[in-house]
């Protein structure tokens, strides 16, 4: 006999909804504010060597920094109550890069106003973590490049364009506002700085360099090797600079943590190693910008006080090594290494796939050298940078993998 | 011969945790008080009942008929009296459904089936009498979404499919029921997937394994050179078990968003399939119970059990307050009150109370997407999500998605991004739940 399968059975089978919660149950162990945590580990470094190389007014700068990030942060919150600023963490973090493009001798307030201005205009405007358009630290640095130009670039009132390094002998201790002109300002070689003070003054690399990429003011007759059609007397380029050592160790003026560039690629490698940072990003980056200026035109006084110009500086100048050496230094005298490790290729502010993070790097390389060797600007490479961030959401939504399964460039065909 | 493979993009090396469970043998169950044996256990309409509450089966007593393309025929596990009928939850392409079932009591002790006399030689059976006997015997796929047999086969008949592929990679952590059976039966699973690609007339039949594990399968070899299966051991980057991945390392040709891998030519089946086909159709025994691997941090006799369908997962694994899943931790499912084990129960893992962890806003690290076997932008499908965009979703390839869970697994944010990927999938494939997409959870924070 058969039966049949009860009336109300029936009526309880259905497609039920599906009411369970699902998989996966397993998470990775990191969670954002691991990220944060472990960028700000890496970027201790850099920051270490600017404490070393520019005395405790750096470590003060960036206290400073960090806790008025904090504090700007949290007091945002209090006032407008908005959950997305999520903990302390990335505030923290956000201080730390801002003061690691700051110089050591600026004043108090110069720090506090950049904070305020990352954390208000370059993040919680744009509704906090994972949301924001411009990296904040940069922003930050940005807006305190336009309102206290004279703070950041003046170290005393005499020596205008010089900025202070500390003697060897005054490592960590020294106060980098006791500066002195000396002799021996070339480079950083002299053990004690002169007469009694704690650091020396020194001429930014970058501003050595200016002369051969501005067509209007040359005032290099040539890169390294002297000319015999040139009037004697005129300087060689590369001659004017410091040791390249002093570029890596970042015994030269500039931002408390862009000067250290062994120190810079360090963090920046341990990044990688974690994972935060795909090497193919910093590479971009770092070709992009070696192939520009490697490419683009320097300008030396001939025969007859003429300005020549010589487009592929790599080729035609006085042979590949000079040439190859004069591209490295233009690498290392700005904050470019900064950039390109730790600020520039923050989460958030670069686009989500490889290659659109590729794409991104070329942009960033090529503007940031193009501005620091043709336009007079204040921060080449952070400019730069922040002009691609306002790329990045082009770059996603239009550079795609190709999706498993479909053809190459298929979602450019008719939509179905 | 040595073939070359393909390999994918993305994936990530889960950990392990099989320690425990690798090496334990196969042991039956416990005998169960009582057993809910579902009536529709692919979810469809439910076969008609042949026998009335009071009377006595034998074990592998046809119990319930097919009237109905998605239903199939159903076989007593285990001898006993019929109760009544109940109600049993069998675990779907998407949670739970509650399906009527057939309660035995008064029941005997589990057994795995022993090696058994031929009963049935199939060196000169037609394609189209293997499947016959597959439908007879009521025999249905292993894993989610369980369908039956007869009807996935002569679809990849049908389609011409010139591979077909037994799947015992087992990429999630805790499960080894397909190992264990193709280490201890490993001559049936073999014979049952040549029988399978007799039946579907492909030419080719590949076994698919970790290459971490094939010195336990050495019983298979011997039958594996007489019924021409080529063996082949795969590295373990996770979701390489996932059917279209596996297609795609083993065949290099990658099946199209939305549709099955019977459109590039392949058929992928489990241990557990395969075992159950050669039990049914060379020895005559209908499929009345699987491997299921118990394990997991709260679990204290981590085991590899035969259990009769039907067995209540509850009582199979004791897991008190802890979170006890269906399947595995990465694509398994928070198990039912009312859940017994079905042919989708590969294992049932109790881990920790599990406190769903609250999502932060996306950082757009862009993990997902590196990590991503179909190489979807995860972030963009997720800002989609929450934007209800779902024709922007689905321009993006969402229907690519082999719902492996990675993206989830490694998200730092902890979003829910798979879970999300998923309903932005059954919201294109099934256009009532459309909007109810963003709806079905709450608002981002």
């Amino acid at each position: 006999m058969t039966a049949e399968a009860p009336s109300d059975a029936r009526a309880i089978h259905r497609p039920a909804p599906p009411h369970t919660a699902d998989g996966p149950f397993l998470r990775a162990p990191e969670g954002a504010r691991t990220v944060f945590l472990v960028t700000l580990f890496a970027a201790f470094g850099p920051l270490a060597g600017g404490v070393v190389l520019f005395g405790w007014r750096a470590a003060v700068v960036a206290a400073l920094s960090m806790a008025s990030c904090a504090g700007i942060e949290g007091l945002y919150f209090r006032v407008t109550r908005t959950p997305a600023l999520l903990g302390r963490t990335h505030g923290v973090l956000v201080g730390l890069l801002l003061a690691l493009t700051l110089p050591a001798f600026v004043p108090w307030y110069v720090p506090v106003v950049a904070a305020a201005f990352a954390v208000i205009v370059g993040k919680a405007v744009f509704g906090g973590v994972g949301h924001f358009l411009w990296q904040p630290a940069l922003v930050g640095r940005l807006a305190v490049a336009a309102l206290f130009p004279t703070q950041l670039a003046v170290a005393s009132a005499t020596l205008s364009t010089r900025q202070p390094v500390l003697a060897q002998n005054r490592l960590l201790i020294g106060d980098v506002l006791s500066g002195g002109y000396g002799r021996d300002t070339l480079s950083w070689r002299g053990r004690a700085a002169p007469t009694g003070r704690d650091a020396f003054l020194l001429t930014p690399p970058q501003k050595l360099l200016a002369p051969l990429t501005d067509w209007r003011d040359p005032a290099f007759g040539t890169l390294v090797y002297p000319r015999a059609d040139v009037l004697a007397g005129r300087p060689a380029a590369l001659l004017q600079m410091p040791p390249v050592v002093n570029l890596l160790i970042g015994a030269r003026p500039g931002g408390l943590g862009e000067t250290g560039a062994v120190l810079l690629l360090v963090a920046g490698l341990y990044l990688v190693y974690r994972n935060y940072l795909k090497w193919q990003l910093p590479l971009a980056f770092l070709a992009a910008a070696w192939c520009t200026v490697a490419v683009a035109p320097i300008y030396l006084i001939g025969p007859n006080e003429t300005v020549e110009t010589h487009w592929l500086p790599l080729l035609t100048a006085e042979g590949a090594g000079a040439a190859f050496t004069y591209v490295n230094y233009q690498l290392l005298s700005g904050e470019l290494m900064l950039a390109v490790l730790l600020v520039g290729c923050e989460m958030t502010g670069r686009p989500v796939t490889t290659g659109g993070q590729v794409l991104f790097a070329l942009g960033c390389g090529t503007l940031a050298m193009l501005l620091q060797l043709y336009m007079d600007v204040p921060i080449p490479c952070y400019m730069a940078v922040l002009a691609m961030n306002t790329l990045t959401p082009t770059i996603d939504s239009l550079w795609r993998p190709r999706v498993f399964g479909t053809r190459r460039l298929g979602f450019l065909r008719r939509r179905r | 011969m040595i073939g070359r493979y393909g390999t994918f993009t993305g994936g990530i090396d889960l950990p392990d945790e099989k320690r425990t469970t690798l090496s334990e043998p196969i042991r039956p169950a416990d005998r169960p008080g009582r057993i809910r044996v579902s009536l529709a256990p692919c979810a469809g309409r439910a076969a008609r009942t042949d026998v009335e509450p009071g009377r006595r089966v034998e074990e592998g007593e046809r119990l319930a008929s097919a009237t109905d393309a998605s239903a199939v025929n159903v076989h007593a596990p285990l001898a006993g009296r019929v109760e009544a009928i109940a109600s049993a939850a069998v675990a779907t392409r998407g949670g739970f459904a509650l399906t009527p079932a057939v309660e035995l009591a008064d029941l005997s002790a589990p057994q795995i089936p022993p090696p058994a006399e031929r009963a049935f030689d199939w060196a000169d059976a037609e394609a189209d009498e293997l499947i016959a006997r597959i439908a007879d015997g009521g025999l249905t796929t292993y894993r989610r979404p369980v369908g039956p047999l007869a009807a996935r086969l002569r679809r990849a008949r049908a389609a011409r499919c010139r591979t077909v592929i037994a799947n015992v990679i087992e990429h999630e952590p805790y499960i080894a029921a397909d190992h264990r059976l193709l280490a201890e039966r490993g001559a049936e699973v073999v014979e049952g997937l040549a029988l399978v690609a007799r039946a579907v007339g492909a030419a080719r039949a590949v076994l698919a394994a970790d290459r971490r594990r094939t010195r336990s399968y050495e019983a298979a070899d011997e039958a594996a050179g007489r019924f021409g299966v080529e063996q082949v051991a795969l590295p373990h980057k996770y979701p390489i078990g996932a059917d279209t991945i596996l297609t795609k390392v083993l065949t290099r040709r990658e099946t199209p968003p939305g549709a099955g891998t019977t459109a590039v030519g392949a058929a992928v089946l489990d241990a557990a399939t395969c075992f159950a086909v050669h039990q049914w159709v060379v020895c005559g025994r209908p499929a009345t119970g699987r491997v299921v691997t118990v394990a997991g941090p709260r679990i204290d006799r981590p085991a590899n059990l035969w259990a009769p369908f039907g067995t209540p997962c509850a009582e199979l694994a004791p897991a008190g307050e802890a979170t006890l899943l269906h399947g595995g931790p990465m694509t398994g499912m928070l198990c039912d009150a009312d859940a017994v084990v079905g042919p989708a129960t590969c294992g049932l893992v109790a881990l920790e109370p599990y406190v769903l962890p609250v999502p932060t806003a996306c950082i757009r690290c862009g993990w997902c997407t590196d990590h991503c076997p179909a190489r979807l932008n995860v972030s963009a499908l997720n800002d989609a999500f929450e934007l209800s965009l779902v024709d922007r979703a689905r321009r993006a390839g969402v229907l690519a998605c082999v719902e492996c869970g990675v993206c989830t697994y490694v998200c730092p944010a902890r979003l829910p991004l798979a879970q999300r990927v998923k309903k932005l999938k059954r919201s294109i494939t099934s256009p009532a739940a459309r909007p109810a997409a963003a709806a079905a959870e709450a608002g981002p924070s």
